[in-house]
């Protein structure tokens, strides 16, 4: 049996966005949610590249991908920024200590 | 000047400008902590800006043919949709601007607060015109970047960095929706540009699912209920001026991200204008609601965010499936007056919070009772506050009544029975929200301040300036609503292109 | 000539509201001048526009689009009801120079007071619906301003939001027959709609018709949206007289006799009319003979008075009706004003504290006693006048007895607790300690006008007749002369009938002690009037549940990240299936 690329990349993707929405429903730390988002977006940078090669436009697709890796970093850092400044002024990096907005 | 440079000049102008703000406000506080040259280069920056839309408004306006400008990977199209939008984030930029000086000044990296609120106005202004789907995305995204970090300035108070992490987090995973749903639409119509797609899109699964994406992934920052659980908390966190950005515009762009993705996959399903039309009649209850019990003026003013979000729904969606001319008008008017009457609910709260609590160095939120008796010694803030909160609630003479009003006139044109019901339900919810905000005019006019007030420092003159512009211009729409139909009528015609034309 | 006085007398009373504000509250002599003189300006404005209304001249802002021309025509029902506006709002505003002396944030005061005196003139004069309505909600926001203008006093300010919201919630059904209007005619003209009904198809034409009845009815306190007008007795005297009697509870009766030809053929509108007239007459008389506040038995009378108007409009007696409004408005404002300088003088409104202050205050218990034989509809005053035509239009037309019969009651029922009122307050035994002293110069300036008026105001019956008549050929009035008018009222059976219930009336609040076993019996039926007949019950219900499904729903922000998420993917999933089922708008 033989499993085409196309598939093995869209079970990847597929994957990647299921744990990682996984993580985020069930995670309580802040670093975890911020490594869940990355492998989501890790997810939707493969999709993108999928479709480049499917409709025949390879090099668009991976130039998209480079942007959004751009982007991704840049809400990496600010997100481990904001890690960093929560454990400085808060404490801890655990979720259920970020609750004080509600109602 | 050709109106095509004086577009890109437009789009690209303030989001050049940024460092240069930022690293000539930084040297210039460092050699004298007192000199504050970042906001005025700022403010400089948003002048010639305004003058280079302009000159390319005018252009589209008197030709109304829309201006198309394509650079390398970037291409923009200067439509009634995007003049309007770019219009709006730079007068209440503008006035932002000036307003936020003494709230920022105490706190370190003024330089980066007006570096950010300027590239932000500019990734706006992008936003609005991007002319294909991955453009939409890049500008959405810049846009947020800038706002992560804005929602979060006061980075030593835990409730704004709890504020930020979930706003960026919702956020974050929106644009990872938004990314697979435009993986979904390239991969089927093997396009990104707009107009390609419209042609190209047919009614498959994967397309709805597409728009669903699409939907929900720009929904988050659009505040689409129930999507919205970070905005009271962000929207509150925030910087005043910040606030009114992110109530007044920065919403509103998340909702033209939306229409600009929807318009190309309109052939898709006939579904789009309905759940637009869902949206709205939740946005308005939950928004009510939620707002009716809120102790934090702030808070308050960020639910209520909610519910005009559905009136807005209900315009450009009764437009989106009924072509309703005055309904898309109305939802784009009411963009407009929302973006005066939030902005000035939020610059007004805010001149009460400095004055209250930030000028002698506390951090606590405004809430309710501090308001007691404010405008014995703040009249103008106090008056400000009324007109924006009562405009909001749609009382005439003022601009929130009209809009309101042209929406329900659009939807009751329309004749059909389910959208003449939202405009009646809507028309409800108008009342139910005078339940928050008459009692609040009543506290600010009670005869015996709060004792917070009595003790209150006065409102430097450079915070009162936008209020009484912004409070003039909520009053003259108010009287005169056909002042606008310039702005807003290309716009309505815009819409209707996107969903049918 | 017309143009300039239109925009004179909506424009004065709003330029004298902006400078009085703009004069500040350090300066209180020059507020009270300036809102005197500014009043009366618009006051003369409006009483030389009268005979304008004859010509019906049209004076246009062109705006366009959605929102239509914004236009003014004056004829004889807008004439007239701005000339009343203006005439008792200046009136009013004398009586606050003594009424508000001394007192904080005048300027707010009186920068309200004109905006909604110029926005009642406003009202009755423009033809577009969607500008009636502005100027409606413009009335609506000052009344709620000044009921809660003492904001630091709680019931105060919940009475205000309480106006506010309930007349907000009857305006709906403008705002609806606004936008069906618009909808169907692409204008917002009410004189062609009045002309030809026909524009519209008749659903469309019933929803228009109710609508405006509902926000009539919301404006007019009247059944069953009652219950705001009692509470707005927080508000300032001089503001209750204007506002909450003699002005701007009218604009309800002025939209359904505005739009009487366009709506009197609707199935089962003239009925419901009457039938809301009727009820309100009924309930709020006899909740003023069981009611101990000065301010509120006045209140519930001008509720029941307003609700004769309304049960005339639906008999088919629009000049009946604007006549008797014309006389209710003059003997309640001055009512309502004898009754502030009693207030004024003694510090309290309850009359069960009052008693023998006639002796101290002879001006005010004379013109007071004027006003109340109006009230009570004894002749020659212009209430019997006036009410007698009423009467009689409840015979014509086919409309039925029964009502009339009830109408007739209510009026035994007026006769009855207007005595307890002027006996309670002015005549007997003091029965508390209360230092009294007789109305300032200003106020008594304010109450002789009105006392003279209500002799007189009959008088003028045969010119009105004839200014309705000719400037509104739809509403088919027909002009009589004065004389005419009296000969008949007073050869009527019905009027005998009348008086003779009014008489009544009369005997059994002097042989009360005799009626100890009636008035037992009735206890029950007090009781239930004491609480509005369960109205009150009905209003908090509806705030409490709105209350609390709020609160309940602030749990649902739950503060944590992992929840937010979840409600985002359940989003998705949900509109996923919308998408798959295919749901659009049928």
């Amino acid at each position: 049996m033989t499993i085409s690329i196309p598939t093995t990349v869209i079970i990847m993707v597929l994957g990647l966005i299921g744990i990682g929405i996984y993580a985020l429903l069930t995670t309580r730390h802040l670093i975890k949610v911020i490594v869940a988002l990355q492998l989501l977006v890790k997810g939707a940078m493969l999709a993108l590249v999928l479709a480049g090669r499917l409709t025949g436009q390879e090099e668009l697709g991976q130039s998209l991908a480079i942007t959004v890796i751009i982007a991704d970093t840049i809400v990496a850092v600010i997100g481990m920024a904001l890690a960093v400044q929560v454990r400085r002024v808060i404490g801890t990096l655990d979720l259920r200590s970020l609750t004080s907005l509600r109602r | 000047m050709n109106p095509n440079d004086a577009f890109i000049l437009a789009v690209g102008l303030p989001v050049i400008a940024s460092p240069v703000i930022y690293l000539i406000g930084r040297i210039a506080t460092r050699k004298n902590p007192k000199v504050d040259l970042a906001r005025w280069l700022a403010l400089l920056t948003l002048l010639a800006d305004g003058y280079f839309l302009f000159i390319a408004g005018m252009e589209f306006i008197q030709s109304r043919h829309e201006l198309l400008i394509a650079i390398g990977a970037i291409s923009l199209r200067l439509d009634g949709i995007a003049l309007l939008l770019a219009a709006v984030v730079l007068a209440l930029g503008t006035l932002v601007t000036l307003f936020s000086g003494p709230a920022v000044a105490r706190d370190n990296g003024r330089e980066t607060y007006f570096a950010l609120l300027t590239a932000m106005i500019g990734t706006i202004i992008g936003l609005g015109a991007a002319d294909d789907l991955f453009n939409l995305w890049v500008w959405f995204e810049a846009m947020a970047l800038c706002s992560y970090v804005l929602v979060a300035f006061y980075r030593n108070e835990a409730a704004a960095l709890e504020a930020g992490v979930k706003y960026l987090v919702q956020s974050a995973l929106g644009t990872v929706l938004v990314l697979l749903a435009i993986g979904l639409v390239f991969a089927n119509t093997g396009s990104l540009d707009l107009d390609e797609i419209r042609l190209a899109a047919q009614p498959s699964g994967l397309m709805l699912a597409a728009g669903a994406l699409f939907i929900i992934g720009f929904g988050v920052k659009a505040a689409l209920v129930p999507l919205h659980t970070w905005l009271p908390d962000a929207h509150s966190q925030a910087p005043s001026g910040i606030s009114a950005m992110l109530s007044g515009v920065v919403i509103e762009a998340g909702l033209v991200a939306i229409l600009r993705a929807l318009g190309a996959l309109h052939l898709v399903t006939v579904s789009w204008g309905a759940l637009l039309l869902g949206f709205s009649a939740v946005n308005m209850l939950v928004g009510n609601l939620m707002a009716l019990r809120q102790t934090q003026v702030k808070r308050l003013l960020a639910y209520s965010s909610l519910s005009h979000m559905g009136y807005i729904l209900l315009g450009v969606g009764a437009g989106a499936v009924m072509g309703s001319e005055y309904s898309a008008a109305g939802g784009f008017f009411h963009i407009l007056t929302h973006a005066m009457m939030k902005g000035l609910a939020f610059l007004a709260a805010g001149a009460l919070l400095y004055s209250l609590h930030q000028a002698v160095g506390n951090h606590d939120p405004l809430v309710l009772d501090d308001l007691n008796g404010a405008s014995r010694k703040y009249p103008l803030a106090a008056f400000a506050f009324s007109v924006a909160v009562l405009g909001l609630g749609g009382l005439p003479p003022l601009a929130g009544f009209m809009s309101k009003w042209q929406i329900f006139v659009g939807g009751f044109q329309t004749g059909n029975a389910w959208i003449m019901a939202l405009v009646v339900f809507a028309a409800l919810n108008s009342v139910l929200s005078l339940g928050y905000y008459a009692p609040l005019v009543n506290r600010l006019y009670r005869r015996q301040p709060a004792g917070i007030v009595e003790q209150g420092r006065p409102i430097p003159v450079l915070m009162s300036v936008p209020m009484v512009v912004l409070s003039l211009g909520v009053v003259v729409l108010g009287v005169w609503p056909s002042l606008a139909d310039w702005l807003t009528g290309p716009a309505a015609q815009s819409l209707l292109m996107l969903f049918g034309g | 000539m017309a143009e300039q006085l239109i925009l004179l007398t909506v424009g004065l009373p709003w330029l004298g509201a902006l400078l009085c504000w703009a004069a500040g509250d350090r300066h209180p002599r020059l507020q009270h001048t300036l809102a005197v003189s500014f009043s009366v300006a618009a006051g003369i404005a409006a009483l030389l526009l009268i005979p304008f209304g004859y010509e019906r001249p049209l004076v246009t802002l062109p705006i366009g689009g959605a929102f239509g021309d914004f236009t003014f025509s004056p004829d004889g029902l807008g004439v007239f009801l701005a000339a009343v506006a203006t005439v008792i709002g200046s009136l009013a505003v004398i009586f606050s120079v003594d009424y508000m002396r001394g007192e904080a944030q005048l300027g707010r005061y009186y920068a309200f007071v004109l905006f909604f005196i110029g926005a009642m003139v406003g009202l009755v004069l423009t033809t577009n619906l969607l500008l009636m309505f502005v100027f409606w909600e413009i009335t609506a926001l000052t009344s709620y301003a000044l009921i809660s203008f003492h904001n630091d006093d709680p019931k105060a300010v919940a009475g205000g939001i309480k106006a506010l919201i309930i007349t907000q919630f009857g305006g709906l059904g403008l705002l609806i027959g606004a936008l069906v209007l618009f909808a169907h005619t692409g204008s917002y003209d009410i004189l062609a709609v009045i002309a030809n009904p026909g524009l519209l198809p008749s659903g469309a034409l019933a929803w228009m018709a109710f609508g405006c009845l509902a926000a009539a009815a919301a404006k007019s306190a009247q059944f069953p949206f009652q219950t705001w007008l009692p509470d707005a007795m927080e508000a300032p005297t001089p503001i209750s007289a204007l506002i909450h009697a003699a002005t701007m509870v009218n604009a309800g009766v002025y939209l359904l006799a505005r739009f009487f030809p366009a709506f009197e053929g609707v199935p089962g509108w003239r009925e419901a009319v009457m039938a809301v007239g009727m009820l309100s007459a009924l309930l709020a008389a006899v909740m003023a003979i069981v009611a101990t506040d000065l301010k509120r038995v006045l209140a519930y009378s001008t509720v029941s008075q307003l609700g004769y108007m309304v049960y005339a409009v639906g008999a088919g007696g629009v000049f009946a009706a604007q006549f008797h409004l014309l006389s209710h408005s003059v003997f309640k404002a001055l009512l309502f004003l004898g009754a502030g300088a009693v207030i004024h003088s003694v510090g309290t409104r309850d009359m069960r504290q009052m008693g023998g202050l006639g002796k101290k205050m002879p001006f005010v218990r004379l013109v007071f006693v004027i006003g109340a034989l109006a009230l009570a509809g004894l002749p020659v005053l212009n209430g019997f006048w006036s009410k007698e035509l009423i009467l009689e239009v409840g015979l014509e037309h086919g409309n039925p007895l029964w009502m009339l019969i009830v109408m007739l009651v209510v009026s035994g029922l007026t006769a009855f607790y207007t005595f307890r009122m002027v006996w309670l307050v002015f005549y007997g035994q003091p029965r508390t300690e209360l230092h009294a002293h007789d109305a300032g110069l200003a106020m008594k300036v304010a109450l002789a006008p009105l006392a003279l008026g209500t002799l007189s105001t009959w008088l003028l019956a045969g010119s009105f007749s004839r200014l309705l008549s000719e400037s509104l050929p739809a509403h088919r009035i027909a002009a009589f002369p004065t004389g005419e008018i009296l000969r008949e009222v007073l050869t009527a059976p019905v009027t005998l009938i009348a008086l003779l219930v009014i008489g009544l009336g009369l005997a059994a609040w002097w042989q009360r002690d005799r009626l100890t076993g009636l008035s037992q019996a009735l206890a029950s039926l007090g009781k239930a009037a004491a609480n509005s007949f369960g109205f009150e019950a009905v209003n908090r219900a509806v705030v409490a549940v709105t209350q609390d499904s709020a609160e309940k729903l602030r749990s649902t922000q739950t503060g944590m990240l992992s929840w937010n998420v979840a409600y985002l993917v359940a989003a998705l999933i949900v509109v996923l299936a919308i998408l798959a089922l295919g749901v659009g708008l049928p």
